[in-house]
């Protein structure tokens, strides 16, 4: 995304630059040309008018002409020079046949010494040369200084005019690029809040009315709608989840009462203590339902401290070490000394709880367990590694959705609901939890990024 | 033995307060945060079990209006509120203790029992406990039966100490969990019988008098 509106940008520069370089180098030369034919065309039609005296009047009425015109300068700049067939000097403004003109009948430039106020300078003269019938050698031209500085000029204020519109441009570019990018950031942002549960979180909406805009806005309304349905269903299961509660709570107070008695027939006694745990059993699974929903939904305000998981791994090692010697199962923690990370303490091990006791589970007496904590640059990773039976490659992603199981385990105890709270605690902690196979067995990872 | 009980379910608290009374309280009760508060300014109790959610005056408040008038007693809060976060939460504002509903009515009896007589609980700068020919020495962190020296992890040696300190006193699992392993959930699998037993083992193995009971139902407890 961020390539992509700087490319644009950078596009539109260089596009930009090259059009306004086009224009303003056309206008440079056709300027230039215009002005350059104005010239000729003075000389020219001067030219004509003196060789025209020549063939009149003779040489008398040119020298005449010359003379009138080179002392009052007839036209700003002009150069005459008429000469003897051998170069000598007749009439003009030129002390001498220019060394650079060697031929006649043509176009030619040069450079005159011509003394001004601020002393001799060397002019630039365009000019045309004759041989007169006789012999004689004419030579008609401009001093061009003026032109010439003139186009000069142009071409500065051409470099200019392209070098601060390409400027004005990149900083039009970087703007537009850096708008783009900020509002699609401002976006990404919100989305990121909203996917970490605060669904209440809207996109700004400016007034500009611009497609940004008519995409929040859209966005918005999605929001909305998704957020009406889940806070349905948010406090559709907080009523259920509490209204369960208050029936169970009496009806196990009620057994329990009942139990007191001492005159309970044995079979009675076990009926009753059967369905209290079931009833524990429910309520169970009602608290970890409730949790998942808290991670998933409004648990955005759990308490968080530093934890050093690699402790807490080890101490829930420690603590499932004897379970896991009655099963003969072997447990071991491996890993680093030190793993902090900010998180909640009470979820984190109850999600590495849950890890171990499926774990301690599903592996045969005589297999083995590893708890290893890691700590790279990404974050922190802690490993539960079994060689029990495993998990198909296919269910590794349902497994973690609440009350899935597997086929196989219908008939071991469980809620179907470990993982998922496992899952949950994952989110909350913007973590992942990933299913390996471990041939054979099975590695759960879960890693929290820094 | 007095006791207030504020909850708003009267069906459960009727059943509560009877079983109480038919272990040896004296019970106060009353539906709403209101006059649960005004009840527990004006008398004395020695224990006050408060339901989290109630009518006007919740229970954290209730807590926190005590502790304000600097009012010491214990308050053990009832909750529909289960989740991990909503019991520390509890504890934090204030609340001695924090028990889920619905619980085990022998759970509610322990921890009545042990915020009753925590007052009398030795001191933590107590450096030695004695129950019967147990001793426990805190600073070198060494326990001795009889003058021998028993070997004890860093755990087993915290669990004896938890026990050590309140003799004759019921411990739950839960409570147990709570206070030896910092952790204030369930997990699925009684992993606490297990360490008992390995307590048991090193404690009372090869003495004629066993020292750590179990309460059935209950819990623990240790005693002479």
């Amino acid at each position: 995304m961020r390539l992509s509106s700087a490319r644009l940008a950078t596009l539109f520069v260089v596009l930009f630059a090259a059009g306004i370089s086009l224009l303003l180098t056309a206008v440079y030369f056709l300027t230039a040309r215009v002005l350059d034919r104005e010239v000729d065309a003075v000389i020219r039609a001067e030219a004509d008018s003196l060789i025209d005296d020549y063939m009149r009047g003779g040489l008398i009425q040119l020298v005449s002409t010359l003379h009138r015109r080179s002392d009052n300068w007839g036209r700003t700049g002009a150069v005459y020079l008429l000469t003897e067939p051998n170069g000598y000097p007749i009439a003009g403004n030129l002390a001498g046949w220019p060394r650079e003109v060697m031929t006649y009948g043509d176009w030619v430039e040069f450079h005159i010494d011509a003394s001004d106020a601020g002393g001799v300078t060397k002019h630039p003269v365009r000019a045309q040369t004759f041989r007169l019938p006789g012999g004689r050698r004419l030579l008609v031209g401009t001093d061009i200084l003026e032109r010439r500085r003139l186009a000069s000029r142009l071409r500065t204020a051409m470099f200019w005019g392209v070098g601060s519109s390409v400027a004005l441009a990149a900083l039009i570019g970087v703007g537009y690029s850096r708008r783009v990018r900020k509002r699609v950031a401002v976006i990404a942002d919100t989305c990121r809040r909203i996917m970490n549960g605060d669904l209440a979180e809207r996109l700004p909406v400016e007034a500009s009315h611009d497609e940004f805009d008519e995409l929040a806005i859209a966005v918005n309304q999605m929001l909305s709608r998704i957020h009406q349905q889940t806070e349905v269903l948010q406090t559709t299961f907080d009523s259920a989840a509490h209204d369960l509660r208050a029936p169970l709570y009496r009806a196990r107070v009620r057994i329990e009462e009942s139990l007191q008695h001492e005159d309970l027939n044995p079979a009675s006694r076990e009926t009753m203590e059967a369905t209290l745990a079931e009833l524990d059993r429910v309520q169970r699974t009602l608290g970890t339902l409730l949790q998942i929903a808290q991670a998933d939904g409004r648990g955005r305000d759990v308490v968080t401290e530093d934890v050093d998981l690699a402790a807490l791994a080890r101490e829930m090692v420690e603590l499932y070490q004897p379970e896991a010697g009655t099963r003969e199962i072997d447990l071991e923690y491996a890993g680093v000394e030190r793993a902090m990370l900010r998180g909640n303490r009470q979820l984190l091990a109850q999600a590495i709880v849950n890890l171990l006791e499926n774990a301690l589970k599903y592996v045969a007496p005589g297999g083995r367990v590893a708890l290893e904590v890691a700590q790279s640059a990404e974050g922190v990773r802690l490993v539960v590694a079994d060689n029990g039976p495993g998990i198909p490659v296919e269910d590794r992603q349902r497994i973690l959705q609440p009350f899935v199981r597997l086929e196989r385990d219908r008939n071991q105890v469980g809620s179907g609901l470990g993982l998922s709270l496992v899952a949950a605690v994952m989110r909350l902690h913007d973590g992942t939890i990933e299913l390996e196979g471990n041939s054979p067995g099975l590695r759960v990872i879960c890693e929290f990024p820094v | 033995m007095h006791l207030l009980l504020i909850e708003d379910d009267l069906q459960a608290a009727e059943y509560l307060a009877k079983g109480l009374r038919e272990n040896g309280y004296d019970i106060d009760c009353s539906a709403d945060g209101r006059d649960g508060l005004e009840k527990a300014l004006k008398g004395r109790y020695d224990v006050i079990i408060a339901d989290r959610q109630l009518p006007y005056v919740d229970g954290l408040k209730i807590i926190a209006a005590l502790r304000e008038k600097e009012d010491p007693t214990p308050v053990l809060i009832l909750s529909a509120l289960g989740t991990v976060d909503d019991r520390v939460a509890g504890l934090r504002a204030g609340g001695d203790d924090y028990l889920t509903k619905p619980f085990a009515f022998s759970e509610l009896l322990a921890r009545i029992e042990a915020l009753r007589r925590r007052a009398s609980i030795s001191s933590e700068t107590t450096t030695r406990l004695k129950v019967g020919d147990l001793e426990v020495d805190l600073l070198a962190r060494r326990a001795y039966r009889g003058g021998r020296a028993i070997e004890l992890t860093t755990k087993e040696f915290q669990l004896l100490e938890y026990l050590m300190r309140r003799p004759g006193q019921v411990a739950t699992r839960t409570m147990l969990l709570e206070n030896v392993w910092n952790l204030h959930f369930d997990p699925q699998t009684n992993i606490i019988d297990v360490h008992m037993s390995r307590l048991r083992n090193a404690i009372d193995k090869g003495y004629p008098k066993p020292l750590i009971h179990t309460v059935r139902g209950a819990g623990y407890v240790l005693k002479e």
